[in-house]
This record gives C-alpha cells, sequence and structure tokens, in this order.
C-alpha cells in the first residue's frame, strides 16, 4: 500500500523482476532533480553491479527512465574510473599512493593558509552529491579548514529560482506543490523549460493533465518537443521573459481576471505591479518579444479564466542577468490569480542537477549555513556553532559566489579543493576559466572520472559513483529520498565523506569530523537544520523508507512532511503574505550590434548530464549524440550561405567554437541554439556571458550575441 | 485476453530509453529490437517509435525457409530459435515494416520478442515499463482498439495487400495540433 501522500502519483503496481544470483538495490537515478527511483541489479557474491530494472512502485515515475536512467549503471563499471589518487610529476598526472597525496594536499594546504591566511584556500563543490556530502562539505570548509571561500555549481543552475522564490514567497523549495499535482491543473504555463528532454518523467504528469482536458502553454524561443503538444507556443526572443509577463498581466488585469479576494488578503505591493503592467499593453509586449499581440492575449485569457493551473519554469528563465525577477514575475502570475496553495495550483522550477534543491540547503552556499540559515545572522551563527561544538567566532563571515571565487583565484585565493563539478566545461567565458585555475599555487579534485577540470589539477583523488555509497537527496518536489548502494568501491577508489574527514582529522580538526557513516552525518543535518527554513529534523532514513519519500519542512518526529507548501496561505514573510514585485523589462546585458547579429542561446539534450563528464562517457549515449551542433533558422542559413551539416565557426565577444550546422525551422531566425554538454574546443562556454544576476550571482548563459560564419575548419570530434 | 502494444504516436519525445531498456531486457544480447524514427528532420522534432508490429499473419515468418519465427499463443512473434535461424535475412526482406535484423558476427536474426521473458511473466515489456512518456503502453487487445479519446489504426494497407498487426497506433489528432506531421508554417516561427 503506498502511503496516502502518494496517492495521485503515477505509479505502477508490478513487482520488479528477481534473478537466480542477484539481489536488486532500490534506489535513485544520479541525474537530474526527478531522481526516478530504480533498481539496480548486482551480483550476490562478487557485488558486481551488472544491469538496472524499473522500480515500479516508487511514486515519481512508476519504473520509467529516460534514457540516462537506463545507461546510469554503466558508469560503476565503466574502464575509464580513476583506481588510484594522482599526483602531478613532472608535468604528468602519475598514480600515486594515497598517503603520498594526502601528505601533500595537508602540507600544501598548511603552506597556503600560513602565507596567505586561512581564506586563501577554497572550495568550490558540486550539487549532485548526497545531503550528507554537501552539509559535510560546508561544514569541512568553514571548520576543518577555516575558510570563508566556498561556493557551489548549484550558482550556474537554480541559484535564480532560490533568489526569485524568496523575494516574492519568502521561501525557497524548488515546487510548492507535489508533482502529481501537475495532473490536476486546468492550465500548464512552461517557460524556458525543454521539459520533454530535460526532465523527460514529468511527462506523464503533464499528459495526465491534457488527458483530462488542461491547455498547455509553452514559452520557449524554440518549438521544442515540450512546445510541439502546446496549445500555445510563445516562441518569443530570448531574453524578454520580463516584458512577456508584464504583458500577460496586462491583460489579466484589463480584462479583470484577477482573484481580488486573494491579492487583497494574501499579497502586498499590486498597485506597484499594476503600474508597472499598464506600461505592457499586448502591442509593446509584442514589440519586444517579437510575438503577435493575438497570440499573448489568448495566452492570458487560458490562463487567467482557468480555475486552478501551474506555472513551471527552468533555466531558459534563470540564466539571464534578470533571472531572480523573470521568476518573481513569473510566480506573481499565479498570485494575482490566485493559483497557488492547493491541488492543481502552484508554482515550481525543474530541478537541473540530482540535489540541486538539497545541494543549497545545508550551507554550501557563500552566505549560507545548514537550514537555509543565513552566515551574517547572530542567531543562526550561534545556533550552529552549537550544534558544531566550536566557539560562534570559529565560523567564517559570507564568501563569495562561484563564478566570483573562480574569479578570485590565482589571487585571493591560492589554493582550491574541487569537489563534484566541472566548471572548464560549465562556467561561462571558460577561456578566462582556464587561466584562473591555472594561476592557482595548488589545485586538488575528487572525482571518478578525470574530467576537463581535474585534468588541470597538481592532484586528483579517485572517488565513488552514486550506486557506491548510502545517504539522501532531495528531489524536485522538495522530497527527501533515499540512496542506497552497494558496498564496494573500484581499485583504491574512496567515498568522498570519509576522505574529507581523513583530512579533517591530518589538519587536526578530527574531534569535529568523527562520523562511521552517513546516516551520522545526516543525523547531525537534522539537528543543524532544526528550526531553519529547510527543515529536516523530523525526517529518518526510516521513515523516509516508510513513506517512499518524505518532504521538507518536517520539524518534528511525529510529523509527515509538507508536500504542498502556504495551505494556510501564510507566506513566509511577518505579515504573511506574498510580496508582488513589478520589474521593467531592460533587455539582456549583451545586445546584439553590426559585428555580432545574432543572439545565441544555450540548453540540454536529453542523452547528456551537465558537463557530460559522465554520460559522454556512456557508450550507448554518446552514440546517440556524440557532438554538438548549432541550430539554424533556414533563412538564417541561406543568408550566410550555410548547408546542413556543413561547419559553421561561431564567435562571440569571448571566443569561438567550429560546429556543423543542423538546419531547422524549430528556431527562431534571429538566433542560434548550441547544447553545452562539452569540453575543451567544443564547449559553447567558450562564448558565453559570464554578467551575473546582481541578486543570485547566476551568469547569463542563456543570451549572448554572436556571429556565424560557413567555414572549412573541422574541430568536431567525440568530446 | 492477450496484451498488445499501444503506440501514441504524439506522445513520443524521440528519447530512445526504449531502444536503451530494450537491450537491458535479459536475452536480448544488449542489441536494441526498437527503432525511433524522425518523422520530419529540419521541419519539427516529431519523433515515433517502432517495434515489431506483430502481425497477425507475419511475413517473416511464413517467409522462414526453416521455420525459426515462432508465434505464441498469445500472438507475439518471436526472435528466430538460435537453433534454426541461417540468417538468410528472407524474414528481412519480407517483413513490411522492416523490422527484423541480422547480428551478421554472430550469424543470427533478432528482432522484437514482446520481451517474452518478461511478459510471460506478467510484466510489461521494457520499452513500456521504461518509456518516460507512456508513448508505448501494454493494454488489453480490445482496450487498445476502442481507445476513445484516439483514432488508432492496425490494419495497413501494402498497395491493395492489408496486413493486420497487434500492435495498435493511436494517430494524433492532427485537425486540433499539428505534432510535426504538417508542414510547419511560418505563424508557427
Ligand atoms: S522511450 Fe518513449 S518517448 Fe522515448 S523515444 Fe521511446 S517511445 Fe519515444
Ligand atoms: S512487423 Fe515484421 S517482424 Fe513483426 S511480425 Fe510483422 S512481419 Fe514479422
Ligand atoms: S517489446 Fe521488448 S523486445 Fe520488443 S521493442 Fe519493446 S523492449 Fe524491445
Amino acid at each position: 500500500m503506498p502511503h496516502p501522500q502518494n496517492a495521485d502519483y503515477s505509479q505502477r503496481t508490478y513487482a520488479a523482476i528477481e534473478r537466480e544470483g542477484e539481489v536488486l538495490i532500490p534506489t535513485h537515478c544520479c541525474f537530474c532533480g526527478m531522481q526516478c527511483g530504480m533498481n539496480i541489479r548486482v551480483d550476490k557474491d562478487s557485488n558486481q553491479v551488472l544491469g538496472v530494472e524499473p522500480r515500479y512502485d516508487f511514486p515519481m515515475n512508476g519504473g520509467r527512465l529516460c534514457p540516462k536512467g537506463v545507461a546510469a549503471y554503466r558508469q560503476a563499471i565503466h574502464p575509464e574510473r580513476l583506481l588510484r589518487p594522482l599526483i602531478r610529476k613532472n608535468g604528468q598526472l602519475v598514480e600515486s599512493a594515497w598517503d603520498e597525496a594526502m601528505d601533500l594536499i595537508v602540507s600544501k594546504i598548511r603552506d597556503i593558509q600560513g602565507k596567505y591566511g586561512k581564506d586563501a584556500f577554497g572550495i568550490y563543490s558540486g550539487s549532485s552529491m548526497t545531503n550528507e556530502k554537501c552539509y559535510l562539505v560546508g561544514k569541512f570548509a568553514r571548520i576543518g579548514l577555516g575558510t570563508k571561500h566556498i561556493d557551489y555549481n548549484g550558482r550556474y543552475c537554480m541559484s535564480s529560482a532560490a533568489a526569485g522564490f524568496n523575494q516574492t514567497l519568502g521561501i525557497d523549495r524548488g515546487g510548492t506543490n507535489p508533482w502529481s499535482d501537475i495532473k490536476f491543473a486546468d492550465v500548464l504555463l512552461i517557460a524556458g523549460s525543454n521539459t520533454a528532454e530535460c526532465h523527460p518523467l514529468s511527462m506523464p504528469y503533464v499528459w495526465g493533465a491534457r488527458d483530462n482536458g488542461a491547455k498547455l502553454i509553452v514559452v520557449d524561443p524554440r518549438q521544442t518537443k515540450t512546445a510541439l503538444v502546446a496549445d500555445i507556443h510563445l516562441n518569443l526572443k530570448p531574453g524578454t521573459d520580463l516584458a512577456l509577463v508584464n504583458g500577460l498581466i496586462h491583460v489579466l488585469i484589463k480584462e479583470d481576471m484577477i482573484n481580488h479576494e486573494f491579492v487583497k488578503n494574501h499579497t502586498s505591493g499590486f498597485e506597484d505591479l499594476k503600474a508597472m503592467a499598464e506600461k505592457y499593453p499586448p502591442e509593446v509586449a509584442a514589440r519586444i518579444t517579437g510575438l503577435p499581440k493575438e497570440r499573448i492575449v489568448e495566452a492570458a485569457r487560458i490562463f487567467g479564466q482557468a480555475k486552478n493551473g501551474m506555472v513551471l519554469f527552468a533555466r531558459g528563465v534563470e540564466q539571464h542577468a534578470k533571472g531572480s525577477d523573470s521568476v518573481s514575475n513569473y510566480t506573481n502570475l499565479c498570485l494575482i490569480t490566485g493559483k497557488i496553495g492547493r491541488k492543481g495550483s502552484g508554482v515550481a522550477t525543474f530541478t537541473g542537477q540530482g540535489n540541486g534543491q538539497g545541494g543549497r540547503e545545508h550551507g554550501q552556499k557563500a552566505d549560507q549555513l545548514p537550514g537555509y540559515r543565513k552566515i551574517t545572522d547572530p542567531e543562526a551563527r550561534k545556533y550552529i556553532a552549537g550544534v558544531w561544538g566550536v566557539d560562534e567566532s570559529e565560523i567564517p563571515g559570507p564568501g563569495i559566489s562561484a563564478f566570483e571565487l573562480l574569479k578570485a583565484l590565482g589571487k585571493e585565493v591560492k589554493g582550491l579543493l574541487l569537489i563534484c563539478s566541472n566548471p572548464m566545461v560549465s562556467a561561462p567565458s571558460l577561456g578566462d576559466v582556464k587561466q584562473y585555475l591555472t594561476s592557482l599555487e595548488f589545485f586538488v579534485c575528487m572525482d571518478f572520472f578525470l574530467s576537463e577540470s581535474a585534468e588541470l589539477a597538481d592532484v586528483v583523488l579517485p572517488s565513488t559513483v552514486w550506486i557506491e555509497d548510502n545517504g539522501t537527496t532531495t528531489n524536485v518536489e522538495g522530497r527527501v529520498i533515499r540512496i542506497n548502494g552497494i558496498d564496494k568501491t573500484p581499485g583504491e577508489a574512496r567515498r568522498d565523506w570519509e576522505v574529507l574527514c581523513e583530512l579533517a582529522d591530518r589538519l587536526g580538526r578530527g574531534q569535529f569530523f568523527r562520523y562511521n557513516s552517513p546516516q551520522e552525518i545526516f543525523d547531525e543535518l537534522r539537528v543543524a537544520s532544526r528550526g531553519g527554513i529547510a527543515d529536516y529534523f523530523g525526517i529518518t532514513y526510516e521513515k523516509i523508507e516508510k513513506m517512499d519519500g518524505v518532504f521538507w519542512p518536517c520539524p518534528s518526529v511525529e510529523h509527515e512532511g509538507t508536500p504542498r507548501l502556504f495551505e494556510d496561505r501564510k507566506f513566509n514573510f511577518p505579515d504573511g503574505k506574498a510580496r508582488l514585485l513589478a520589474f521593467e523589462h531592460k533587455g539582456p546585458n549583451e545586445d546584439v550590434d553590426q559585428e555580432y547579429p545574432l543572439l545565441l542561446t544555450t540548453g540540454r539534450v536529453v542523452y547528456h548530464y551537465l558537463s557530460g563528464n559522465q554520460t559522454r562517457r556512456i557508450d550507448s549515449l554518446r552514440d546517440k549524440c556524440p557532438d554538438p551542433y548549432v541550430e539554424i533558422h533556414p533563412e538564417t542559413a541561406k543568408r550566410y550561405g550555410i548547408e546542413n551539416g556543413h561547419y559553421v565557426k561561431i564567435s562571440s565577444r569571448r571566443g569561438y567554437i567550429v560546429v556543423p550546422a543542423k538546419i531547422t525551422k524549430i528556431t527562431r531566425p534571429d538566433m542560434v541554439f548550441v547544447p553545452y554538454h562539452w569540453g575543451k574546443t567544443l564547449a559553447i562556454n567558450n562564448l558565453t556571458n559570464p554578467a551575473l544576476d546582481p541578486k543570485s550571482k547566476i551568469p547569463e548563459f542563456k543570451v549572448c550575441a554572436v556571429k556565424i560564419e560557413p567555414t572549412k575548419q573541422q574541430e568536431v570530434r567525440h568530446g | 485476453m492477450a496484451k498488445v502494444l499501444y503506440i501514441d504516436f504524439e506522445r513520443c519525445i524521440g528519447c530512445r530509453a526504449c531502444m536503451l531498456g530494450c537491450e537491458e531486457c535479459s536475452g536480448h544480447d544488449h542489441l536494441s529490437r526498437m527503432f525511433v524514427d524522425e518523422l520530419n528532420p529540419g521541419e519539427t522534432v516529431a519523433t515515433s517509435p517502432t517495434p515489431c508490429m506483430h502481425c497477425v499473419q507475419p511475413a517473416c515468418a511464413e517467409s522462414c525457409p526453416v521455420q525459426a519465427i515462432q508465434v505464441t499463443e498469445d500472438g507475439a512473434v518471436l526472435s528466430a530459435s538460435h537453433e534454426k535461424c541461417i540468417a538468410c535475412k528472407n524474414c528481412t526482406y519480407a517483413c513490411p515494416f522492416g523490422i527484423p535484423r541480422v547480428d551478421e558476427q554472430r550469424k543470427i536474426m533478432y528482432k522484437c520478442d514482446l520481451c517474452y521473458d518478461r511478459t510471460s511473466k506478467g510484466r510489461p515489456p521494457m520499452c513500456v515499463s521504461v518509456c518516460p512518456t507512456d508513448t508505448i503502453q501494454f493494454l488489453d487487445e480490445a482496450e487498445a482498439k476502442a481507445k476513445l479519446d484516439k483514432q488508432v489504426q492496425f490494419k495497413w494497407d501494402f498497395g491493395g495487400t492489408v496486413i493486420e498487426t497487434r500492435t495498435v497506433i493511436g494517430i494524433p489528432d492532427l485537425q486540433t495540433h499539428r505534432y510535426g506531421y504538417n508542414e510547419v508554417t511560418e505563424d508557427v516561427l
């Protein structure tokens, strides 16, 4: 019997097939925030990973998996796994003993911190790790190393959603509703998300709503697989979301599709929003976005007239220098029409990284302590110091955000520990990033494959893939789930939490890092998060098992978690009211001009995950999409004399790449699109703009000015 | 009542999880028996999966000189038996849908067997299990043929020869949506 909270999901009732001599380990996919349930088939005697078997009873996906999920197990048995530590000797990374590597790291940390102060050694981490590891990395930075310099790659992913939700709702949980609620919407507005390719397992919920007659509005410059089945596709010019939403709000107000009761009792700021929207009649919104005005009006009517509706968005909205404000503006649509806090009504962002949600809750961010506590808040500092058993003064102050941290390398920060991230593919303006990383005095990296970034390190420590450890992650809904692992690691690879604890020990801080298992770390995390916004105190491993995941906030052991936020219509501000904030459209940081006349936008393909460090190595995924390409509209291609499959040089003010053309009508004539999962000469982030959103510090990945030209040069090779 | 594959074209996102899933079924030797096609490349991103259509009178089996292709009681047309198959490719040429393939190294035909090791145990085939969008479903034959919300097709006219298949296709509603089957007009762009 499923727990009642899971009754509306797309579960199926079959039992998994078990084969002789095998055990099934019920766990979750390591890719993307859906965190689909799956069974890993493991040989009973040797503990060898053999394959995957659907886990029909997990509510979120009911056994369904995207190609990445089906192939995920293959990385555990991949021949390119790092098996022993690597140390750079005479310019080459050579296999070495653990002791030598650890001695070297500790002496370098001591040396650098002795010479330049504690903050001279930084940590740059990731969000594809378990909550336990994310928590531990934050603690290790603050009281293992004593540095303020820690931040993580979630800055490239969801920080705008976090900042936007915080300023509007006062709390940042990526989804206000359980995913099964999507099925009960009468209208879905999906913006800046190619849901079908990037979060395929959301599609049963989208189709669930469609089967009940829901209308689908898709906002995306490209006619993606998601847009293909929409009732209305708003293929706006990249970077014009604020203007579009202002236009939609204008129509909603003009045609009185506002929930006045809700606006009056549960929000503040409506008059300012109204005054702003006044300036964006459909004609104006149409001119800025490049859409027909009728389509804006129609979309507003469909959204406004529906009883229940959800607004869902992703990086297409967030990765802009105005990303946080765009998130708030889309959220305004739900607030002014009263579509929040009940089944089928709410707002959510699709989490990109596996643990994008949990990863940003427990102290990896430069300005935060566990449970979303502000590192500058004296109360929060006092509480966490108590949990950690240190003096409050030992907790450093706030550091700087991920891209700012990269820029500080070689200057303020002389040594860096990189965990579970690959900035040499994922950061913007990569030419600069390489310079930053190579100007370090000491660079140590933990990874299980030799990523583009690890290749530059002085020491590389071999770590484990998700299936080789235990822990929890927090999915797109805010559901905390259990990752179960096998009791085996390849070669001499070691789990990163064990390595961090040993490093702390060697640095003389071992007394704060005595854990025998991830569960012990989790139990400390529960206490550390207690009373914070992301309160995990009532969540235990047993309860997660029993309920197929527990939604935070869960403040007490008796509490069953909170699948749906704001059912009481109390928003997380002292007055309990959500804030309607008004924003002027200013356009992207970089505009087109004569030299760079086209807009570039980037995104994912279904076969690859983030920097591709994992998925590019798995044959069955790589075969399906081995190299990047550039999507060009036929009209544009004609103008530049480019034919399908021909090589094209795309350049921005920061760099260039050469990739083959894919001529297609799914894109706009004034833009081109390139997927971002490749490194080195195939990395589109050689071109992207590092302009940061002032609130979230997310770079403006989604729009910059470029030029294209046909070329004979062929640089494409399997990246 | 036998269960059949039902395929709702409109839902396919071209992710090819069905192909990867098919490879994971024991007995499939990591060779996919599923095909996914782009319907109108350059115009749209519409795709559709093609498994074996499990014909009522399978031309593949009928053309096989050594009767290597068995049809189960439920109507599943199996892969050629290892003992009998002589890799002559008659089945490949006979099949109007181009389904059977020959593994050139091992000299053996392989095709969709409706994941017989799974379906015989009451589990859905792998492609059905993993397909993230429910494009491929495993339904009672009568239920699939009577899909109320969709026009369905299970009879195919090949130049006068009508082939009936157990696999049922759900046709998109072209009146209300293009789904990429018609020319994309400038209006969409
Ligand atoms: S798994 Fe489903 S959605 Fe993906 S290609 Fe196959 S049929 Fe299409
Ligand atoms: S579709 Fe082809 S392979 Fe399948 S049963 Fe019919 S003839 Fe045989
Ligand atoms: S039914 Fe089984 S054998 Fe046939 S295509 Fe689907 S997964 Fe492959």
